[in-house]
């Protein structure tokens, strides 16, 4: 008589496989979040007109406290210039892009520094705006 | 005798739960990626470059505080600059003599000085900003 032989599962386990993705995802959204600046709170100035604005070799906010942001990243007024510098290095001309995203009720002597500041690594300045009719947001960048 | 009842599983499956999850923070995330940002360019050339300095004293002076607007020294309402800039710039053909100077109170709002600057560029007019103990920077 053949007894036959017990056989043994040999799938992989897939009970986990779920709550892993989601693990990674959650990481990679967190590690997303570090390098952008979405996370940082600014009202856009409004104008009548404004045209799609692309995309840029940095971004400099200046935040509803009036913090100095270059890149999702506290700075100074003092070290931007170097730091735009850095960024953009030898990228020729046309392509220096640098958005400039300050909070509407900032400051002249904010914002003005700042504007200097892109001026003086030569990047081309945007200044990141809403047309008037758009209602305002406190984070309109993604 | 008390027979006891079998209890019956009624909780909900919980087997689809991830894959619900998943799909949706795919979804949120699409959802925020997809909003482009809009707005203005300004050309500032590199500050060190005071061109023409001897001819400042021609240009066209703005003052500008949050509640205030002097254009060569005459109080104006901001419905009026442009029609009054364009009256000034009228026949001006070359760059130097198109220079706006825009001087702005230190609480000067953001708001306000994008207004400004923008009714200056529209009637063809080039932004300088002169900040307090600085040089003058020219901005188109």
């Amino acid at each position: 008589m053949r007894i036959p032989r017990k056989k043994f599962a040999a799938d992989v386990p897939s009970t986990a496989m779920g709550d892993i993705a989601f693990l990674l995802l959650i990481f990679f959204v967190i590690l997303a979040r570090a390098v952008d600046d979405s996370h940082l709170q600014w009202e856009p100035a409004q104008v009548e007109e404004v045209e799609p604005s692309g995309a840029a070799l940095a971004s400099v906010v200046i935040d509803a406290d009036q913090k100095l942001y270059l890149n999702g990243k506290t700075t100074t007024m003092d070290a931007l210039p170097g730091q735009l510098e850095a960024l953009l290095g030898d990228t020729e001309p046309g392509k220096r892009r640098v958005f400039l995203k300050a909070d509407r009720e900032t400051p002249a002597s904010l914002f003005q520094p700042a504007i200097e500041a892109i001026s003086m690594s030569g990047g081309d300045l945007l200044h990141v705006l809403n047309r008037e009719d758009e209602p305002v947001t406190s984070t309109p960048s993604p | 005798m008390n027979l006891q009842r079998r209890e019956l599983l009624v909780e909900p499956p919980a087997t689809a739960a991830p894959d619900i999850a998943f799909i949706l923070i795919v979804f949120f995330l699409v959802c925020a990626s997809v909003q482009p940002d809009t707005g203005r360019p300004q050309d500032i050339p590199r500050s060190e470059e005071t061109p023409q300095k001897e001819d400042q004293s021609q240009n066209i002076e703005l003052s500008l505080t949050e509640k205030t607007l002097l254009l060569n020294g005459e109080l104006l309402p901001f419905e009026k600059l442009e029609a009054r800039l364009s009256q000034l710039l009228a026949g001006k053909e070359s760059e130097s003599d198109r220079v706006v100077i825009v001087k702005s109170a230190a609480e000067t709002t953001y708001q306000r000085w994008i207004a400004t600057t923008m009714a200056i560029e529209s009637v063809g007019g080039i932004v300088t900003i002169q900040m307090e103990q600085e040089e003058v920077n020219v901005v188109e």
